[in-house]
């Protein structure tokens, strides 16, 4: 299940992890990398007939190392297999009924139960973050966003919906767009135009050259990200980092909106110290005619990401509050010690 | 920084272990400077070392003189006395205090007034003036008038003792392993903040190890006792680093959480076992887990600049270069201590590519570099770096490189070396060390130097140009220095209106440092807190 080429015990049941997880992510447009990866995981767990702890996390090892090959850009699915894994093992290294000692069959339901517990509870904070997040949008305030994030759209539906009552706010957006992967269809981003047009939000659509024009005219920035790294930093769609640039040359507020659960170990130093082969800047001496394909695949700003250094982040939009970027590895120290 | 034990041990030709040998000659006859506020001592250049328990009485006692603090002030003059007839005795062996020198003696009694900032040191004069006006022998009344303060005035709270130079007046509780290492931490052979704490740690292993509770107390009640006479002696010997207070507090607290009624024999092998750990868990285990990070972040291709040698940089390229990484080391290095020679020499050696220079050249090392490793003293809980002085103008050269690309700056350090003190300027806290050591001058290869520098510039003649200005360099030191091997600052401590100072630390501010690498993950510099307030409640 995990490879080929593992033991032939799994071999008899044919559960191909990179499928299930793709599956996730088509079948639910809501799901985040991080958390499709969680269930994946937990349905590993149910479909293998492991029966000690460290064959468990032998299997999920091995799993996830297949799972984070298989995929281009791993970094926001890395989020959440070390999530699990770290609950994983601090369930497992608890004394009593459910430690070491205890029965595993015991265990293992537990666990089964608790991802799924955790599951549901990751999509319910999109719900508490719209509720952190709201207060940053001012009655009569101009929003820049940009790229698909389904947190911002939820969290800009949010206060759209706030109608008349006490926490009413008028406001418009500016919604930067990036041209889709083949002509024909829409740009990423534009359902989310529709839904707040037709809330009666005010929406300009531009294109990414037009941020620093744009910008003149934008209050604030709020933008989404694929991973939260440790120095609280943002890895994220490509183009977010100019945005972030430009509104610290401009002092707005830029505001990343994340659940916690995109938090990811990681610490890169700058743009090229990502973790992933990005083939972004190919130098050639002569045009390439012939591979129009090749030409495509390379540099679609929505697979390709870039990293947005914690001093242009004014503050994180989490599920557990709102938070400074140096909190971020506070956090993260919570999580894993 | 942290030079390791044993590369600190087998250094022998390089400069740092021979700086303090002669520096150590000259301590031997002629006082330290540093002593502002000692009374009537501190009149004559020539004088061994005061009683310990002389210096903290002088303090308060310029303040109001009560009957006690008289007292205490007569003892000391006699105790000057005495040690002036001493000195008087054996002449002969003068270290370039000479007290027939009419000028510099003419102009020391301009310097006690423009050098005598201090409140304290001023008070002294006054103290002494009927001594002066009785003593109509010359020699004498020169040595009292240029009693220069030789302390600079912004790091006057700093100097406090100078360093101990001899095991003489240690305690009988002191263990013959901890008076050794008092006096290698002394002479930086022992150097480095891990290679101090783990050299600290076992000492007071063979401390505990020869320890037999007296009668009518306990271990945990008394042990503790005798291991402060052991730190007290340390830290006259140089003051004790953050990685040995946190390891001693530890240790302590070990020591205190000790049941008393447990025999005194497995009590010992507890605390031995828990040394050992503590050593092995903080300092041997956390360097490996810290190179295997850091050394992640090294690429192929990258320039790595590093300042002096920090033991945990070494390791980290070290392990870099095993992995195949191809890339480039630049080592910035600077007086007196010199710590990136024995770096250099490690790597060289290894097979890395090594370029050597001396911070003066930070602008030029820094123009190629990808990347700056440093090592760390300390890091204090607003994130900041303490580290060896110079440490900052590196980081600061790489994060504010004109018109360049940002260079990250990644700071090894475990996480013993973090401390809950904040740092807000490199002023408050710090260390001086002994301004002679900034005196010595490498030995001069110097042709025309051998000539007289008229017989040298006639003989250039031909060659005005490049004649000039040879003479001229080898001709500027001849002016100032008595013989011409001698550095010219030779004989500072009698030249009026000059001051020398040898500041051990600097602190970096945080927003150079990018990363902190540490056993428990690498973080951004204002994790630091959060962190220590962790390992030291686990």
């Amino acid at each position: 299940m995990a490879s080929t080429t593992s033991a032939p015990s799994e071999a008899s049941k044919p559960f191909d992890i990179v499928a299930t997880y793709n599956e996730l992510l088509r079948s639910d447009p809501d799901l985040t990398m991080p958390i499709a990866a969680i269930e994946a995981l937990v349905l590993l767990l149910t479909h293998s007939p492991s029966s000690t702890i460290s064959e468990t996390l032998d299997l999920l090892e091995k799993s996830t190392t297949h799972l984070k090959k298989s995929i281009p850009n791993p970094i926001g699915l890395s989020a959440g297999t070390d999530l699990f894994q770290r609950y994983l093992i601090t369930t497992l290294q608890r004394p009593g009924q459910l430690g070491p000692a205890g029965d595993f069959n015991a265990i293992r339901a537990h666990l089964l139960s608790n991802g799924r517990l955790f599951i549901r509870r990751a999509k319910e904070s999109r719900d508490k973050i719209a509720a952190f997040g709201r207060g940053f949008i001012r009655d009569g305030s101009t929003v820049l966003t940009n790229g698909g994030s389904r947190v911002v759209a939820s969290l800009l539906q949010k206060a759209a919906d706030e109608k008349g009552g006490p926490f009413a706010v008028r406001f418009r957006v500016i919604y930067v767009l990036s041209p889709a992967k083949d002509s024909s269809a829409e740009p990423e981003g534009m359902e989310t135009v529709r839904a707040l047009r037709e809330k009666g939000v005010p929406v300009a659509t531009v294109p990414e050259s037009a941020v620093a024009y744009a910008l003149g005219k934008a209050d604030i920035v709020i933008v989404g990200a694929e991973g939260v790294v440790e120095n609280g930093g943002i890895v994220s769609r490509m183009g977010t980092y100019q945005i972030g640039l430009l509104a610290k040359a401009m002092s707005k507020p830029f505001y990343v909106v994340a659940e916690s659960h995109k938090f990811v170990r990681l610490y890169p130093l700058g743009q090229y110290d990502l973790p992933i082969e990005q083939r972004v800047i190919d130098f050639d001496t002569e045009e390439d005619i012939t591979d129009g394909a090749k030409s495509q695949s390379v540099a679609h700003s929505s697979d390709v990401v870039d990293f947005t250094p914690p001093h242009l982040i004014s503050a994180l939009i989490t599920d557990s509050g709102v938070l400074t970027p140096s909190a971020v590895s506070e956090e993260l120290i919570k999580i894993w010690f | 920084m942290a030079n390791s034990v044993d590369s600190a041990q087998t250094s022998s030709p390089s400069v740092p272990t021979s700086a303090p040998a002669t520096q150590q000659s000259t301590d031997m006859s002629s006082q330290p400077p540093s002593q502002p506020s000692s009374t009537g001592a501190s009149k004559p250049a020539k004088q061994p070392k005061q009683p310990k328990a002389n210096a903290p009485a002088a303090g308060p006692g310029e303040e109001k003189l009560t009957g006690a603090e008289l007292k205490k002030k007569a003892k000391a003059e006699k105790v000057a006395r005495r040690a002036r007839e001493k000195a008087e005795r054996e002449t002969t062996g003068g270290a370039g205090a000479g007290p027939a020198n009419p000028t510099s003696a003419k102009k020391g009694v301009a310097g006690a007034g423009a050098g005598g900032k201090d409140v304290p040191g001023q008070q002294a004069q006054k103290g002494q003036k009927h001594r002066r006006g009785s003593n109509s022998q010359p020699s004498a009344t020169e040595q009292k008038k240029k009693q220069e303060d030789k302390s600079v005035a912004v790091f006057g709270h700093l100097y406090g003792q100078p360093r101990r130079t001899t095991i003489a007046g240690a305690g009988k509780e002191v263990h013959p392993a901890v008076l050794a290492l008092g006096l290698q931490m002394r002479d930086y052979v022992v150097c480095g903040s891990s290679a101090r704490c783990v050299a600290t740690l076992l000492a007071f292993k063979r401390v505990i190890e020869a320890y037999t509770t007296p009668l009518g107390t306990s271990l945990s009640r008394h042990l503790t006792t005798h291991l402060s006479h052991q730190i007290t002696y340390l830290s006259t010997c140089r003051p004790l680093s953050i990685t040995q207070g946190n390891a001693i507090r530890a240790l302590k607290l070990a020591i205190a959480s000790i049941d008393p009624s447990v025999p005194e024999a497995s009590a010992k092998a507890t605390l031995s076992d828990f040394i050992d750990s503590f050593i092995r868990e903080k300092i041997t285990v956390a360097d490996q887990v810290i190179a295997a990070s850091a050394a992640q972040k090294v690429q192929d291709g990258d320039v790595i600049v590093t300042f002096a040698g920090s033991s945990i940089v070494k390791q980290t390229l070290l392990t870099a270069y095993k992995q195949g990484k191809k890339f480039r080391v630049s080592i910035i290095d600077s007086r007196p201590l010199f710590e990136g020679k024995n770096l250099a020499r490690t790597l060289a050696n290894a097979g890395l590519e090594v370029q050597y220079s001396l911070v003066n050249g930070i602008s030029h090392a820094i123009k190629d570099a990808t990347k700056v490793f440093l090592g760390a003293h300390a890091m204090t809980s607003n994130g900041r770096l303490y580290s060896r002085v110079g440490t900052a103008l590196v980081a600061m050269s790489a994060k504010e490189r004109a018109g360049g690309v940002e260079v990250p700056v990644i700071v090894c350090c475990e996480t013993v070396k973090f401390t809950d003190r904040v740092a807000l300027d490199s002023i408050v806290v710090n260390e001086i060390a002994d301004a002679d050591e900034l005196v010595p001058s490498e030995p001069q290869q110097q042709v025309t130097g051998l000539f007289d520098p008229v017989a040298a510039a006639a003989a250039a003649q031909p060659d005005p140009k490049k004649g000039n200005s040879k003479t001229a360099a080898a001709s500027a030191p001849a002016d100032t220095t008595p013989a011409p091997d001698a550095s010219p600052l030779s004989n500072w401590k009698d030249t009026a209106n000059l001051q020398l100072l040898n500041i051990m630390y600097d602190v970096t501010p945080a927003e150079y440092v990018d990363m902190v690498v540490t056993e428990m993950g690498s973080l951004p510099p204002s994790a630091v807190p959060i962190v220590h307030r962790m390992s030291t409640n686990l």
